[in-house]
């Protein structure tokens, strides 16, 4: 195949790659361009003031296709959604923490999609707490007196196994009002049980370092590890999609390697695939990812 | 502020005669090279009122063409450069009484190792887009899938009938989601076999009846160009049902800043 730069092909990748990409020059002198509620704003520089101008409503004169435009590029670097998932309103928002020795309430962004209610922080980016919706039992405001003396209405969720959380958001109400519509569509008629559609709970996951070999040489990456009956994926929060998938029957051997990893000394693992190839991961507990890993290989004949 | 005390940068490169010549940008307006002495750097640009662009979807979609072309063609001229997003502009500092263009040439003097370092990083290789998806009616074959009953109508609710649907649309998704999955792993490895870098996109074109597989923007050596367009020949000949867009080469855009992954070390 070769590759086209062919305008009427390639507009639309242009207009992506330029408005959201390229570099930004860091300084002072640039000609502000946070406040102003046009899609001819440097969309890469501004996009933390676009955040809040979309969170606050001051971008309901764009028009709708600009609007939706920039809705994605915010959504797309807040939250992973899922491949047919789509949002239905964010707002600002936060998670009361009450496990641990940390109590308090820690703000970040609120999400409904039409799957999941998520609250993320931005930065560091962090899912600060989230629940399917399917999960949900019941959802009600709740006054309650903050610090300062003030009545705030808060969002208590019911969930499946009893547990109670509380959000704040912006909108609590429009919130309370959305989740509660959302559930009632979840819970209205019962599906048929269907086979397919659930996902396999997952015998281990946790943060693993995958050593992705590269022309310009290896390069070790901070991801997501899930072991399942099926196999070893491992997927950035960068990527849309798992980097490594090792099926069960390729996972011929697992060992550990001295030497240091991103993880520290000694926190190397080297898997060995059917077809002979290292596969290099680091882990803080490379003892533990060995057993797993050992456990879910392919037992061979004893002979 | 006077018409034009701004500067409208395109890009950073190095300072090469005559590579701006007859080259023109947003509206027309001819560009040039603002060279910062004792750099052996330059800023493209044209001059500016102290304001950005503005305009409705099509205006700038205009703008964004015209922008790229004019990057494009001195990229191509001079073999590498820093592109700049859309709207970068430098106004005069009244307070030091400095104009735009000692304000850009005090900053470029400042950053010129990561500069230089970056141009030397990017020069002689071009950015390439790769969007493959995959048609899930050819993974699943069209047909329903065992113990389905799809065309079972008789008997069941008009309600019955559309969850039944649903349901089988969403295991149609999840299987062609495990392939996707398998897929991107084995594409992605043998695309960074030839490309020296890669940074995940969101997909531009997919349709409802599509499973996105991997949309990245590649970093590759000129040369290189052809060695990536047969992993895409040999992946599309390999699957049925996968459809390919492969645009470029452009400038550098998505590598333009340092490398992205903060956790990323050269092992």
């Amino acid at each position: 195949m070769r590759p086209t730069r062919e305008p009427r092909v390639t507009l639309d990748d242009l207009l992506e790659v330029v408005l959201n990409k390229g570099a930004v020059l860091h300084l002072d002198l640039i000609v502000a361009v946070a406040d102003i509620p046009l899609i001819g704003v440097s969309i890469r520089a501004a996009v933390a003031g676009m955040e809040t101008m979309l969170e606050y409503g001051m971008m309901r004169d764009w028009d709708e296709a600009t609007r939706a435009w920039a809705e994605r590029s915010v959504v797309r670097r807040a939250l992973d959604l899922r491949e047919d998932e789509g949002v239905v309103r964010r707002m600002s928002g936060g998670h009361l923490l009450t496990e641990g020795v940390y109590h308090g309430w820690r703000p970040g962004t609120v999400y409904l999609t039409d799957q999941r209610l998520v609250v993320l922080r931005a930065e560091p980016r962090e899912i600060l707490w989230q629940t399917e919706l399917s999960g949900v039992r019941s959802v009600r405001l709740k006054p309650e007196r903050t610090v300062g003396g003030e009545d705030r209405l808060r969002l208590e969720l019911t969930l499946a196994d009893g547990r109670r959380e509380l959000l704040s958001a912006k909108e609590p109400e429009t919130l309370c009002d959305l989740i509660t519509r959302a559930c009632a569509g979840h819970l209205a008629p019962a599906l048929p049980p269907g086979p397919v559609t659930d996902v396999e709970p997952p015998l281990a996951e946790g943060h693993l370092w995958y050593q992705e070999p590269r022309r310009s040489g290896p390069v070790w990456r901070g991801g997501t590890a899930r072991l399942t009956s099926g196999g070893l994926t491992w997927k950035s929060p960068l990527d849309a999609r798992p980097a490594l998938v090792l099926p069960t029957a390729d996972l011929a051997g697992v060992r550990r390697v001295p030497g240091h990893g991103p993880a520290g000394e000694g926190s190397v693992l080297v898997v060995t695939t059917a077809g002979g190839e290292d596969v290099r991961l680091a882990a803080g507990d490379p003892g533990l990812w060995v057993r797993r890993l050992e456990a879910a290989r392919p037992v061979v004949a004893a002979g | 502020m006077t018409e034009h005390s701004a500067l409208y940068v395109y890009a950073l490169l190095p300072d090469r005669q005559g590579a701006a010549d007859g080259v023109t940008g947003l509206d027309g307006r001819p560009v040039r090279l603002a060279g910062v002495p004792g750099t052996g750097l330059a800023a493209l640009v044209h001059d500016a009122a102290p304001a950005p662009f503005q305009g409705g979807d099509d205006e700038v979609r205009r703008w964004v063409a015209e922008q790229s072309r004019a990057v494009t063609t001195v990229w191509e001229r001079v073999g590498g450069l820093l592109p700049m997003t859309f709207n970068v502009l430098v106004a005069a500092d009244p307070e030091s009484g400095r104009s735009a263009e000692q304000c850009l040439g005090d900053w470029i003097r400042e950053e010129h190792d990561s500069i230089t370092g970056r141009l030397e990083a990017l020069s002689g290789r071009c950015e390439l887009r790769v969007e493959i998806t995959l048609d899930r009616a050819a993974v699943t074959g069209g047909d329903p899938v065992d113990g389905t009953p799809a065309d079972d109508a008789d008997g069941r609710s008009p309600g019955m009938r559309r969850l039944l649907a649903k349901q089988r649309e969403q295991r149609e998704r999840h299987t062609a989601g495990e392939l996707a999955d398998a897929l991107h792993a084995t594409i992605r490895r043998r695309l960074l076999a030839v490309a020296e870098d890669v940074r995940d996109r969101a997909f531009t074109r997919r349709t409802a009846d599509e499973t996105g597989v991997l949309s990245a923007a590649l970093l590759v050596r000129h040369e290189d160009v052809d060695a990536v367009g047969a992993v895409l020949s040999e992946a599309r000949a390999g699957r049925p049902g996968l459809g390919i867009r492969f645009l470029g080469p452009w400038p550098p855009y998505s590598f333009a800043d340092s490398p992205q992954e903060e956790h990323a070390e050269p092992a």
